[in-house]
């Protein structure tokens, strides 16, 4: 689904609040999210996304900056007035009605007909897989079962926007991953705008259309999760996103081409287009790279000498720590049975490599 | 050794027990005595004394009185209370810690003083042995608890829940009344019936302004006492310590306690 390119559906323009702190808790934040799309908001606790989150549903007023919905900006609506679906990490469920009270308690206020309203909430219950729950109380549900009820009580009234705060912290394992796909399933089958935001980059990389990561208040990248985890904008990004190896490099164009330099060690050598459009001879740089992309070779093969610190076989693949000459750690995802896993014996020295398209570049 | 520390704990807590309902149990079992004047142990048993309560036109003036004023009291508290609670705990405004400690320096001031100062306002204002003086009076010993009850009852219920049912569309008066108010039930009861026996009981204020046209059942109780020892004020006590107990019965019974005061 290429959503990126259709009309904004809501349009964030230098969305900012500042409590008074040393630094605002969201910084000018702008970005579109389309129709039906499916937005991520990812990033560290404290980054801003939950502050982000209550300014969208309208229980903290942003101190300037615009959400525009449906061409209208709507900081200045209450939150009864913006028709958005709330979906919080404690589910907020109201423990004196039933599962279909609480689901109708939106349509109610919208003063829809019994029979209707009776109706769109046997669908939505049906929409979450909880046909026959309506008698029941909240108290008598599981957690997965809970947090159900409180996406069907969102979306039932048919919101412009569906917001959901961390959905899935409060589940166990399996039970999260069950619901990752159910939620995406929902979201697909209603087309209901949503932000979701959460602190797990593989809910977001396995659920979003789109992921916007932020960090201290900042919008770091919003892009495709290929995008954002192939091609990280920021070094913050490729740390956060997935593991990343970050070796702190110098940047130099002794023969006209660019070259990387390690304590002395040449990196694989990046092309031009990698390269930070202001980055200058003599640039501290820092190199991002994964660890599956680490190849690893007998010593005299070329390339970086490292010496094999330990090795951890964790199933799918075998994790190993290596050190470079100067001290620096790096891990390598080798597959296990391979001939380079026979190379990484602890206390071995190896070459390593890598392709410089899966090398990302930073200012350090 | 463990034994050993566990019978001493035993005996220490049976020993805290007994100075405790000592008292109590020394006054049921005088309650059902024959004697005309309070000895213990009682040469006879009899039920005389709960009759002659129940007959003193004393003592069933100051019921009536202290009943309609502790449920005056009860209700005004919950009424002036929990809008107080609600502020104090969910709106932001300035001075609201001050105002929080402030809320419960009536139950850190000596109760004479309280009722010294009540006195000098009430004279001229021609409350003394009045409903509303009385009233008014209790509601400073009772207002701080049910403020505080109900203080602790909301910020357990966390904002989350309210806030969820704003975003469906209620209003702020909606959401107040069909979803925090019927979570807020426990604290609810807790802080009425609190406020509801601490009025019925109250005394220190009261002796400060009642006259023979109004008199609570304490001061009846405290002033017969003053002239007479006969096993009715046994038969009293018993009664108020049973009213009190099944006030607390009946909050334990549909809320539970420890609901009620938050955990």
């Amino acid at each position: 689904m290429k959503l990126a390119s259709s009309p904004a559906h809501i349009t964030i323009d230098k969305l900012t609040f500042d409590y008074g702190g040393e630094r605002p808790a969201v910084d000018a934040l702008s970005f579109d999210i389309a129709r039906g799309e499916f937005i991520g908001l990812l990033g560290p606790s404290g980054c801003g996304k939950s502050t982000t989150l209550r300014m969208f549903a309208g229980l903290l007023a942003p101190t300037s900056g615009q959400i525009i919905m449906g061409g209208e900006n709507i900081v200045s609506r209450p939150p009864w007035e913006r028709n958005l679906g709330l979906v919080f990490q404690s589910y907020a469920l109201f423990p004196h009605m039933t599962v279909a009270q609480n689901v109708a308690f939106g349509l109610r206020l919208r003063k829809v007909g019994k029979e209707e309203s009776a109706s769109r909430v046997a669908e939505a219950l049906r929409a979450v897989r909880l046909e026959g729950f309506g008698g029941r109380r909240p108290a008598e549900l599981s957690g997965g079962q809970q947090q159900r009820v409180a996406i069907a009580r969102a979306i039932v009234i048919e919101p412009e926007i569906l917001l959901l705060d961390e959905p899935l912290s409060n589940l166990d394992a399996r039970l999260r991953d069950e619901m990752r796909f159910e939620i995406r399933d929902i979201q697909s089958r209603t087309g209901i705008t949503t932000l979701f935001v959460t602190h797990d980059q593989q809910e977001a990389l396995t659920m979003c259309d789109r992921i916007a990561v932020m960090n201290g208040g900042r919008l770091e990248q919003i892009g495709t999760p290929v995008e954002v985890y192939d091609k990280a904008a920021t070094s913050f990004v490729a740390g956060f996103i997935g593991r990343a190896n970050s070796v702190p490099a110098t940047l130099s164009f002794g023969t006209g081409a660019p070259r990387l330099d390690h304590e002395g060690q040449a990196l694989p050598a990046p092309g031009v287009d990698e390269l930070p459009k202001d980055a200058g001879e003599g640039a501290k740089m820092s190199a991002m790279v994964r660890p599956h992309a680490i190849q690893v070779s007998r010593p005299d093969a070329g390339g970086l000498t490292a010496r094999v610190i330990r090795s951890v076989f964790v199933g799918s693949v075998i994790e190993v720590e290596l050190e470079l000459g100067g001290g620096q750690k790096l891990v390598a995802e080798l597959s296990p049975g391979s001939e380079e896993a026979q190379l990484a014996q602890p206390g071995a020295d190896v070459a390593l490599n890598w392709r410089s398209t899966d090398m990302r570049i930073f200012a350090a | 050794m463990t034994r050993f520390l566990s019978f001493i704990s035993r005996t220490y807590v049976t020993l805290v027990f007994c100075i405790v309902f000592m008292p109590m149990a020394i006054i049921l079992v005088i309650s059902f005595s024959a004697d005309s004047y309070l000895s213990f142990p009682p040469s006879g048993w009899s039920l005389k004394w709960y009759g002659t309560v129940l007959g003193n036109t004393s003592f069933m003036q100051g019921f009536r009185n202290s009943a309609i004023i502790a449920g005056v009291v009860a209700a005004l508290s919950l009424a002036l209370g929990l809008p107080a609670a609600y502020a104090l705990v969910r709106l932001d405004f300035p001075g609201r810690a001050l105002i929080r400690s402030l809320v419960i320096a009536p139950l850190v001031l000596p109760a004479m003083m309280l009722g010294l100062g009540i006195l000098m306002v009430f004279t001229p204002a021609g409350l003394v042995a009045t409903y509303p003086g009385l009233v008014l009076a209790h509601l400073v010993m009772t207002l701080p608890f049910s403020i505080r009850i109900l203080q602790t009852a909301l910020s357990n219920l966390g904002t989350d829940v309210d806030e969820a049912a704003m975003t469906l569309g209620a209003r702020p008066l909606q959401v107040f009344m069909q979803i925090t108010l019927p979570r807020l039930t426990p604290g609810v009861i807790a802080s009425s019936a609190i406020a509801l026996i601490l009025s019925f009981d109250e005394i220190v204020l009261s002796l400060f302004i009642v006259g023979p046209r109004l008199q609570t059942l304490p001061v009846a109780l405290y002033r017969y006492v003053d002239e007479r020892t006969d096993p009715m004020v046994a038969v009293l006590a018993v009664l108020m310590i049973a009213l009190s107990l099944a006030i607390v019965l009946v909050v334990e019974r549909s809320v539970g306690f420890a609901k009620a005061f938050g955990r």
